[in-house]
């Protein structure tokens, strides 16, 4: 009985070692696949990713700021559009790690910003890991005398 | 009787079938797609920075395809809604994920319908956004969630509609 518990108890410990095994071997596969960044600075306007990336509306600008903090607070990924049409898809801001309707980013919306991150190029996207907000001149883009308020008019 | 049987029942599981495929929105590049691929964290797989459970709901998860392709998953099955609340119960399993690639130059990326795990799953409608909204708002339905969230309230109310306070709508 007691060899039986001892056998149980190992195969118990051996488990659990393996699971931690496990998952120190997916964060490690992780790192070892982790792709240098490279560090850039990048100027343009936080944009909502889907609604610009599918053009199902006009997506920027002031016309567009009620539903960008829509989609920001419903967790759609934040981007900020290059002067160059380069969008990259934000992971992170300064100290905070999150990227689902992380506050930070909330508040930015539709600005017009300078940031300074490690930038990821993987499978066609664009990635920003922000390290630093350098310049925020707020929103600048003015469109809702043409495109009034995007999506529904209200 | 045993033919009428059989028939009835390849129906209905032809039904069940087509009941969780994908439909088209009409976005461009998008082409109709049940992928099966495990769901990870993209900060992680691309930096090694891997807090616990793909960071608990609070990061942006995305489809590591077999071939090692990494696509983010930044649409659900809602208004104006991620798929986060959708896929964080999957974070580094295996899951078939039925929605929408959409291969645009500018960016690819996934939207989500329906997901289940890959082995023994059950197909699940990809709203949870709305579940969870609902939940923690009161039991209030979630269609209009974006209309009723206090925190767009707040921020409207500071900013107004165009994030500048006392820009005013164009006059009809």
């Amino acid at each position: 009985m007691d060899r039986r518990r001892l056998s149980l108890g190992l195969l118990a410990t051996l488990s659990m070692g393996f699971a931690g095994l496990s998952g120190t071997s997916r964060a490690k596969a992780a790192v070892n696949k982790a792709i240098k960044p490279k560090r850039i600075q990048v100027t343009g306007e936080v944009v909502d990713t889907w609604c610009y990336i599918t053009e199902i509306m006009f997506a920027q600008g002031t016309a567009h700021y009620q539903c960008a903090i829509w989609c920001a607070l419903g967790g759609i990924p934040v981007s900020v559009l290059g002067k160059d049409g380069t969008v990259y898809m934000v992971l992170r801001v300064e100290d905070d790690d999150t990227s689902v309707a992380n506050p930070k980013l909330i508040t930015i919306q539709t600005n017009e910003v300078t940031v300074d991150g490690d930038h990821y190029v993987r499978d066609g996207v664009n990635y920003l890991m922000v390290n630093k907000i350098a310049d925020n001149k707020g929103i600048i883009n003015l469109t809702q005398e043409e495109y009034g308020i995007q999506p529904f008019g209200n | 009787m045993r033919k009428i049987l059989i028939s009835t029942a390849l129906l209905v599981i032809g039904a069940m079938a087509t009941a969780e495929a994908a439909e088209e929105w009409g976005i461009e590049f998008e082409k109709k797609a049940r992928v099966e691929a495990k769901v990870v964290d993209i900060a992680c797989e691309l930096s090694g920075n891997c807090p616990k459970n793909c960071g608990d709901g609070k990061r942006q998860l995305g489809l590591l395809m077999d071939d090692d392709k990494l696509v983010p998953v930044v649409k659900n099955f809602e208004a104006f809604t991620g798929a986060t609340n959708d896929l964080i119960k999957y974070c580094s399993k295996r899951i078939v994920a039925d929605g929408l690639m959409i291969d645009n130059p500018k960016m690819s990326m996934f939207a989500l319908q329906f997901s289940k795990l890959a082995k023994g799953g059950k197909w699940t409608r990809a709203n949870q956004f709305g579940k969870d909204w609902s939940k923690a708002n009161g039991g209030k339905a979630s269609g209009q969630w974006f209309r009723n969230d206090p925190r767009v309230i707040a921020l409207i109310k500071k900013n107004g509609v165009f994030g500048i306070p006392g820009l005013k709508p164009p006059a009809e």
